[in-house]
């Protein structure tokens, strides 16, 4: 292969030492395919001489878990559209993997992926994944290749806190190259404990969860911040993968006598379908959850028993930042859908990529160092930095309850300090 | 064995094609660079194993096991548990790879035996069963397993001192040195005594058993050497990914192998290769990368639509539409066992008066019709 | 132990226990005639909830209709999804299935998966990723029963259930055509030879089999008020494994293992841990199979391994 020849023109290309056509006529000395350089951002008759960048995306895209890789991935293309609107030098695109093998989230998938993303050069960053244990396989990869990496949606705080997440970026501990948009586990879970323990004066409470990583976690965290604030846990249950009747275990709960049910996970692992089964048992009390229920696709199917329900998110009021808002009407518009719950993060998952991108060059290294001294960055997600482990520092969380049929503000917590 | 005077030559000369295949396979990684096709190479070879061990169940013994996944979860937890921060273990791979196919054979047998007296799709549904029940207890035992965070940052092998790392080189290596190992000694298996019986009991239960065989140790053998070959996937799978979750290990992990072995041609130990080769890489290479190629091809031909298509969304039905149009096409397999033809027919049975694999002749009685 | 709730939860299982039994009839109808495992039928019955909510659609009716409209609507739509979805099992039986009758005894089984994947994606292709909504057009208020309640979808779940075991025991066991299926079932050569048509006899068993899933589907589709295009994987293997549960082949074995089914996953949930019900149910159907290893109604089977 002649990847280093090659990228070494492209590097005397990018640095504006030679030309075009200097560049096409050398690669052709050299015995360069066109292919090669395509993959490297070159693109020979290309769209009047931008230079082609590639944002890699690894996300669960389809069977069962398409509702969450979708909605997130659109809010990608979102980010990649409008940057190429806005013009510039970069003509940006995406390369998407799916890592849902017979549609479940596979690790092996996930790490071949990004692997597969690696051995394309013209790919400066990647965009996933969407589970934690895929991210525990992949990160160890992007982080010896060094290549940037931002997840939309995991909470896992292993992922990035040592000591566990050491043991994810050996090859190179002292290059984070793994971000994430969205807060961790251990700061929304009691943020959700304390808000029905505090507002909602919740004494007694029932918490099901959906197995998964990421409502697992979430959910030992309320259990274990519930517990110190002196409430008593009544039991804490798991959902079998795929149940759609839950009158067992919701009579169960009913029994117990609990003030309050807390869901960790997402609406089609079960948020939805307990949520709407729960008066079908008589149970008329609160209903929290994290943000992977604060999603309009939660008041579709938990339909008019959706209605009052509470949901946390770690991010500032949407109705107050512009941008949230103008996100959302270009989001309806260009997919004539709702955007999921992980839909803003994927966006702005994507933009720091490509704001990395414009600013630093289309180079894996400089984009990581350009993401990770990433300060006060503006978003819809609020202002935010990446601090030392590359976790967001926006530590606010929102409390959402259902209103006349949608989610809506009310309550914010600052962990800021 | 009954051929033991023809010598390597002899050996050489009847496994020729088998082995020019093995050189192409021992030198594709120096031409492909891109870690992530190296990298599904290798996980094809750990769902060769895999096949080859459910092939000596289903296509040797005829016991239709549909929980495999079941022993790769215990051989891939068996080795995490030992070389991973979980418990502060870091017992070494090498051994650890043995002992993990040794635990996974282990628990064949004991998983087989309550199935013994069960036939045909009873047994199959009982498998199944304990292909939900052993992720759903690594699942949910947290303290013992990691639960549903699985068990993260385990350690990857070593050799002389050479790290193997996240490069999926040394993995695709020491796969296809274990599938050439497992291979003979598959062979080897299959033209023993204890094989021959297993082709007996596929054919006719009540006429081995007439002619001495006894059914209990020829099953549960069959189920523990087909478990022990999972053993090996295990370690090696969850080795080079470095984590293992209960997820991973769900029904359609054992339906896919199932149709791997079926595919290739039951029984057929090359064509049980062959077959999990080619459905992995159309799962997970081909339905994965198809939208790519068809943007390339689209753009460097200029064909608008192929830069439209979108094929993530197709996976599951160009997956099921391939399995339908395969099996109707070859309802055999691919490479079908040479016998295994006219055994497999039902309400044919009459037909068989004498089963031929390799150089050993089984005398086996008309099979009673239903 | 609490009794009433015991009872309670007796109810929600009655109710669960019926949605399996019913879907695990076309399981055990279709075993009975061509020793199949039908893996797409878990999808068949989840493709009848869509296609009822498309026909629903259609009607334009909602919840807010008149009383009557509903009720028209709903019997309207529930016979046409019945003949859909009997038609379409006729269909599959006749593509992916019989081309191979009397081929390997595995290919069949991995069309049948091959099918079930092809409808997940084709009902994912048509009402998209996410679970959804179905309209809401049964009131759901409670009966009380002295201490327990019960919701009035469960009571016509449980009720609609046992009256389509009722009809097809009749269909199978006093008609003509049920005379057929079950001389097909004990041996279709001799069958064949007595002058019953065979390829008839088992499109019948699928059209009838795929029609109570598809039955099913509308059902459970006013019962939890979502589909969603994966739905039939779980109900699918859970309620074939009620159908092995109670002897596949016997229709009612199939009843039985359903309610015994859902019998023990509701139980799990009061008394054990609701993550554990894919344990429960797997080992009590692998202690049942021990000890009668042809299900709990299940006759000895013939030699046919």
């Amino acid at each position: 292969m002649r990847d280093r020849e090659a990228r070494e023109l492209m590097q005397l290309f990018h640095a504006g030492k030679i030309s075009r056509r200097d560049l096409l006529a050398r690669a052709a000395a050299l015995g360069l395919s066109l292919g090669v350089l395509g993959g490297l951002g070159v693109r020979p008759a290309g769209a009047a001489g931008m230079t082609e960048v590639k944002i890699g995306v690894d996300l669960p895209m389809s069977g069962g878990e398409a509702p969450n890789g979708v909605p997130t991935n659109n809010g990608v293309i979102l980010a990649i559209e409008e940057a190429n609107k806005a013009g510039g030098m970069y003509h940006f695109s995406e390369t998407l993997k799916d890592d849902a093998v017979n549609g479940v989230h596979d690790p092996a998938q996930g790490a071949k992926n990004v692997q597969e993303l690696i051995a394309d050069s013209a790919v400066v960053g990647i965009v996933g994944n969407f589970n934690s244990n895929v991210a525990k396989a992949c990160i160890p990869i992007t982080n010896s290749a060094g290549i940037v990496q931002i997840s939309p949606s995991q909470t896992n705080p292993d992922l990035t806190k040592p000591p566990a997440a050491l043991d994810l970026r050996k090859a190179n501990p002292s290059k984070i190259n793994y971000f994430r948009v969205c807060t961790t586990d251990d700061l929304q879970g009691p943020v959700a404990a304390d808000y029905a323990f505090r507002t909602l004066k919740a004494r007694k409470l029932a918490i099901l969860d959906d197995q998964e990583t990421y409502g697992k976690g979430i959910a030992d965290q309320v259990e274990k911040e519930f517990k110190k604030l002196g409430g008593q846990v009544l039991s804490h249950d798991g959902i079998p993968k795929g149940t759609q009747d839950f009158h067992a275990i919701l009579t169960k709960i009913k029994s117990e006598g609990p003030d309050a049910i807390f869901f960790g996970g997402v609406t089609t692992t079960g948020g939805g379908l307990i949520r709407k089964q729960m008066p079908d048992v008589g149970l008329k009390i609160a209903y929290v959850g994290g943000d992977g229920i604060v999603e309009d696709e939660f008041l579709k199917v938990a339909g008019d028993s959706a209605e009052g329900s509470f949901g946390t998110v770690a991010a500032i009021d949407a109705t107050k930042v512009p941008a949230a808002q103008a996100f959302l009407t270009a989001y309806k518009a260009r997919f004539n859908d709702q955007p999921g719950a992980y839909s803003a993060n994927g966006y702005v998952a994507a933009k720091i990529i490509l704001d990395a991108v414009k600013a630093a060059g289309p180079d894996r290294e400089k984009v990581r160092a350009w993401v990770a001294r990433l300060k006060n960055y503006k978003s819809m997600l609020g202002t935010f930095s990446f601090d030392q482990n590359g976790d967001t520092t926006n530590r606010i969380i929102s409390v959402y309850t259902v209103k006349g049929g949608k989610w809506t503000w009310t309550d914010q917590v600052n962990f800021n300090g | 064995m009954a051929r033991g005077g023809a010598g390597w030559l002899g050996w050489i000369l009847r496994y020729r094609y088998a082995l020019l295949i093995l050189l192409l396979f021992l030198a594709y990684p120096l031409f492909d660079h891109n870690a992530g096709h190296v990298n599904s190479a290798a996980d094809a070879a750990v769902f060769i194993l895999l096949a080859l061990g459910l092939n000596i169940v289903v296509g040797f013994a005829g016991l239709l096991d549909l929980g495999y996944a079941a022993f790769f979860a215990i051989g891939s937890y068996a080795y995490a548990l030992a070389a991973s921060p979980f418990y502060g273990l870091h017992l070494p791979f090498w051994p650890m790879l043995l002992v993990a196919a040794i635990i996974a054979g282990v628990f064949g047998a004991l998983l087989g035996a309550p199935t013994l007296r069960l036939r045909g799709d009873y047994l199959a549904i009982v498998t199944l069963g304990f292909g939900e029940i052993v992720p759903t207890v690594f699942l949910n035992l947290p303290k013992y397993t990691g639960g549903t965070n699985g068990i993260v940052g385990i350690y990857q092998p070593t050799l002389f001192g050479y790290q193997f790392g996240f490069n999926p080189r040394p993995y695709y290596y020491t796969l296809i040195l274990v599938i050439v190992l497992s291979v003979i000694a598959i062979l080897r298996l299959r033209d023993s005594r204890l094989g021959r019986a297993w082709l007996a009991i596929r054919e006719d239960e009540i006429a081995a058993a007439s002619m001495g065989i006894n059914l209990t140790t020829t099953k549960l053998l069959a189920f523990s050497f087909g478990a022990f070959f999972s053993g090996f996937a295990g370690a090696l799978y969850v080795a080079k990914l470095g984590i293992v979750s209960p997820d991973q290990f769900n029904f359609t992990v054992s339906f896919t192998v199932l149709a791997m072995v079926v595919l290739g041609g039951m029984g057929n130990v090359f064509g049980v290769i062959a077959g999990a080769a080619i459905l992995y890489e159309f799962q997970t290479l081909f339905l994965t990368d198809l939208t790519q190629w068809s943007h390339a091809i689209g753009e460097a031909t200029r064909i608008a639509l192929l830069t439209k298509l979108d094929f993530v969304n197709l996976k599951f039905l160009l997956y099921g539409l391939g399995l339908i149009l395969l099996m109707l096409l070859r309802p055999e397999g691919l490479f079908p066992a040479r016998r295994i033809t006219a055994i497999m027919k039902e309400h044919q049975h009459e037909a068989l008066a004498t089963v031929e694999i390799g150089e050993a002749p089984v005398a086996v009685p008309p099979g009673e019709d239903a | 132990m609490n009794g009433v709730l015991f009872a309670q939860q007796l109810i929600n299982g009655l109710s669960l226990g019926a949605i399996y039994a019913v879907i695990a009839l076309g399981y055990t109808m279709v075993y009975g005639i061509v020793e199949l495992i039908n893996f797409a039928h878990g999808d068949v019955y989840t493709a009848g909830s869509f296609v009822a909510l498309a026909l629903l659609t259609v009607l334009g009716a909602t919840g807010h209709s008149a009383a009557a409209a509903v009720v028209f609507a709903l019997i309207v739509v529930l016979l046409a999804t019945m003949f859909i979805m009997g038609t379409s099992g006729v269909v599959i039986e006749r593509f992916a299935y019989r081309p191979l009758r009397g081929r390997p005894r595995l290919a069949p089984l991995l069309t049948a998966i091959g099918v079930s994947f092809s409808i997940e994606n084709l009902l994912q292709l048509w009402y998209g990723p996410s679970p959804v909504p179905f309209p809401q057009l049964v009131p759901n208020p409670f009966f009380a029963v002295g201490p327990l309640s019960v919701g009035q979808m469960q009571l016509i779940v449980i009720l609609s259930s046992l009256v389509m075991m009722a009809a097809l025991h009749f269909f199978v066991q006093r008609t003509k055509l049920g005379k057929a299926m079950r001389a097909t079932a004990q041996d279709w050569m001799a069958a064949e030879i007595m002058g019953i048509d065979i390829n008839k006899t088992i499109a019948l068993t699928f059209f009838i089999g795929s029609l109570l899933a598809g039955a099913a589907g509308v059902i459970t589709g006013l019962y939890y008020g979502n589909v969603w295009f994966i739905n039939g994987f779980r109900a699918g293997l859970i309620a074939f494994t009620a159908a092995v549960l109670g002897g596949i082949g016997n229709t009612t074995g199939a009843a039985l293992g359903g309610f015994v089914i859902g019998f023990v996953e509701v139980m799990t949930a009061q008394y054990v841990g609701f993550q554990w019900a894919e344990v429960t149910i797997f080992s009590v159907l692998i202690l049942v199979l021990v000890f009668r290893p042809t299900g709990i109604l299940g006759q000895q089977l013939s030699e046919r391994a």
